[in-house]
């Protein structure tokens, strides 16, 4: 029932019950023997019914009504009688009226914010829901029940057991199983996923975190689900676009690195001056190669398409060629480079990859040191990794920096600063070869002292 | 005689530097519009006019170096291709792979 008709029904009733007290006083003639307290029940519930102003009016109308009768009955009171029986009636009514008004509009009040709430998480993009500490949801927004309908997620059950539940019509199901598992078992910890529609190529991005109230207790947990199938198709469109640039610039570059090659060999003819131009042509154009053949890199990896030629490969080795490979620089600038190995273990890897990591490490801790500095490469067994450390006494980066290191195109202020080449896609590159090894890479430095990287490679990725 | 190598690349300077190449590496380049007999071909599979001139040799195709500037998953490779070379490649590559072809190395 509304307010509204709720209020007229109760006022009604008090009507009635006041109606009928009244008829049966005077029909048996009770006025001198119970008073106006047979009237007050009525006229507190018509009070607090009707408000502050409608129950100073019903109590005054029961308080006349009873003095009336009470005439009309030749009950005799006197003025103080009168004014005290008047005076408690309006008191009565009026405070019972207020009360009433109070209870309502804290009521309204609570009804508004929640209305007001609810209405906030129903209009955001996100699905949204809150469960308790077994997983069964408490609140969920109009967004997450058209996601998870989209999904086909059964309507029953704990949010865990649902998000299992369509695990087969997902593209990867097996990865998505063990990552639910995993899932359900941390309870502590916020998590984001992506996860692929089989067939229609959607794709989905769950979040999932702890929530606590104000003192730190848990409640439940907080589940976010939305559709990024727009922003993948973005993120494949802008790689598809590097890669397709990437690839056309190698026309210009055949060309320009072709005849640098004829004209290398006429180089007798070009004069001082002349040779030192081709000098920096030359490698300028090999940094263009090498950049070129880095985008391309990348978008493979952003795409997946690296694939591991896995086979026993001696780290030792790998370093001892990356490090000679960077000697003539490191001579060049006056930097001393050492290598340490401790009967690290063989592993298996893909040659062509892991090279590549090394010698953008290595090259990487030559070009950031500065004449009569050091850079060490330590080799060492750890379990059944291999552990390379890659130390330096070079310009170092900045603590704040640190964390962007292997994001794309990342370089260190202290690079730009002193005006050292590079594309910022070297650790970028490293740490994805080495992820998809099944290692890890970690960097620590400190500015004017040096850096650290170590790489950790497993025995089998 | 020189062996005579068809150049089949849309880009004219690269069509230039690698009728230089081949001249200085002792063969015989032969344009794409000159349908005369021919040894071997240097393609450019990414190249369509490079891959038409490819097609008029039907079934009896020659030996065929690509030379292209993308890799060879992409998939465009032709079946008689004996060797896949990525842009920019240097002479010594290009001299490699064709000397495999006529297996002796012709003179410098």
């Amino acid at each position: 029932m509304s307010l509204g008709r709720r209020r007229y029904f109760v006022t009604f009733v008090a009507l009635c019950g006041l109606g009928v007290t009244w008829g049966v006083m005077v029909a048996f003639d009770w006025v001198s023997k119970l008073g106006i307290v047979t009237f007050v029940p009525w006229a507190a519930l018509m009070a607090f019914d009707l408000g502050a102003l409608g129950g100073l009016c019903s109590a005054a109308a029961a308080a006349t009504l009873y003095l009336v009768t009470a005439n009309a009955q030749n009950v005799v009171l006197d003025n103080v009688q009168i004014g005290v029986r008047l005076g408690s009636m309006i008191v009565l009514g009026l405070g019972a009226g207020l009360a009433g008004d109070r209870l309502r509009s804290s009521e309204r009040a609570q009804r508004g914010v929640a209305a007001l709430q609810s209405a906030l998480i129903d209009s955001t993009l996100d699905g949204i829901c809150l469960t308790d500490e077994h997983g069964e949801i408490l609140i969920s927004n109009k967004p997450l029940r058209y996601l998870a309908r989209e999904l086909g997620m059964p309507q029953e059950g704990s949010v865990p057991e649902r998000l299992i539940a369509i695990a087969d019509r997902l593209a990867e199901p097996e990865r998505y199983r063990a990552r639910m598992r995993d899932l359900s078992r941390t309870t502590g910890e916020a998590s984001l996923d992506e996860f692929e529609l089989r067939g229609s190529g959607r794709v989905f991005r769950g979040y999932t975190a702890p929530v606590q109230d104000p003192d730190g207790s848990f409640v439940g947990r907080v589940w976010t689900l939305r559709e990024v199938t727009a922003d993948r198709e973005l993120d494949r469109m802008r790689d598809a676009f590097v890669a397709t640039v990437s690839h056309e610039l190698r026309t210009p570059l055949t060309s320009i690195s072709g005849f640098l090659e004829m004209m290398q060999e006429e180089e007798q003819a070009l004069g001082e001056s002349g040779k030192r131009y081709l000098d920096v042509i030359r490698r300028s154009t090999e940094r263009l190669h090498a950049l070129v053949e880095d985008l391309l890199l990348i978008a493979q990896i952003e795409a997946k398409r690296v694939e591991l030629d896995l086979l026993p490969v001696d780290v030792v080795d790998l370093a001892t060629s990356a490090v000679e490979g960077q000697r003539p620089a490191a001579d060049e600038k006056g930097v001393t480079v050492e290598i340490v190995a401790d009967h690290p273990p063989i592993v298996r890897a893909d040659r062509t990859r892991l090279t590549q990591v090394l010698d953008n490490l290595v090259s990487n801790a030559v070009k950031f040191t500065n004449e009569g500095g050091t850079v060490r490469v330590h080799i060492a067994g750890k379990g059944d990794a291999v552990e390379l450390v890659i130390t330096d006494t070079g310009i170092g980066i900045p603590p704040d920096e640190q964390g962007q290191l292997f994001s794309r195109f990342f370089r260190a202020s202290t690079a730009t600063q002193h005006a050292i080449p590079g594309t910022g896609l070297g650790l970028s590159i490293s740490r994805a070869l080495v992820e998809q090894h099944g290692g890890t890479i970690s960097v620590e430095s400190a500015v004017g002292e040096g850096t650290q990287v170590t790489i950790s490679i497993p025995a089998t990725p | 005689m020189s062996p005579r190598i068809l150049i089949a690349e849309c880009d004219a300077d690269i069509r230039e530097l690698l009728e230089m190449t081949v001249r200085r590496l002792g063969y015989v380049p032969v344009d794409a519009t000159d349908d005369s007999e021919v040894d071997a071909v240097l393609l450019e599979p990414a190249c369509e006019s490079g891959r038409s001139a490819l097609r008029r040799f039907g079934d009896d195709a020659p030996p065929v170096v690509c030379l292209s500037i993308y890799p060879r998953e992409h998939g465009l490779e032709p079946a008689t291709s004996v060797a896949y070379l990525l842009k920019p490649a240097t002479s010594a590559q290009i001299a490699r792979a064709l000397g495999r072809i006529f297996a002796v190395q012709p003179a410098h």
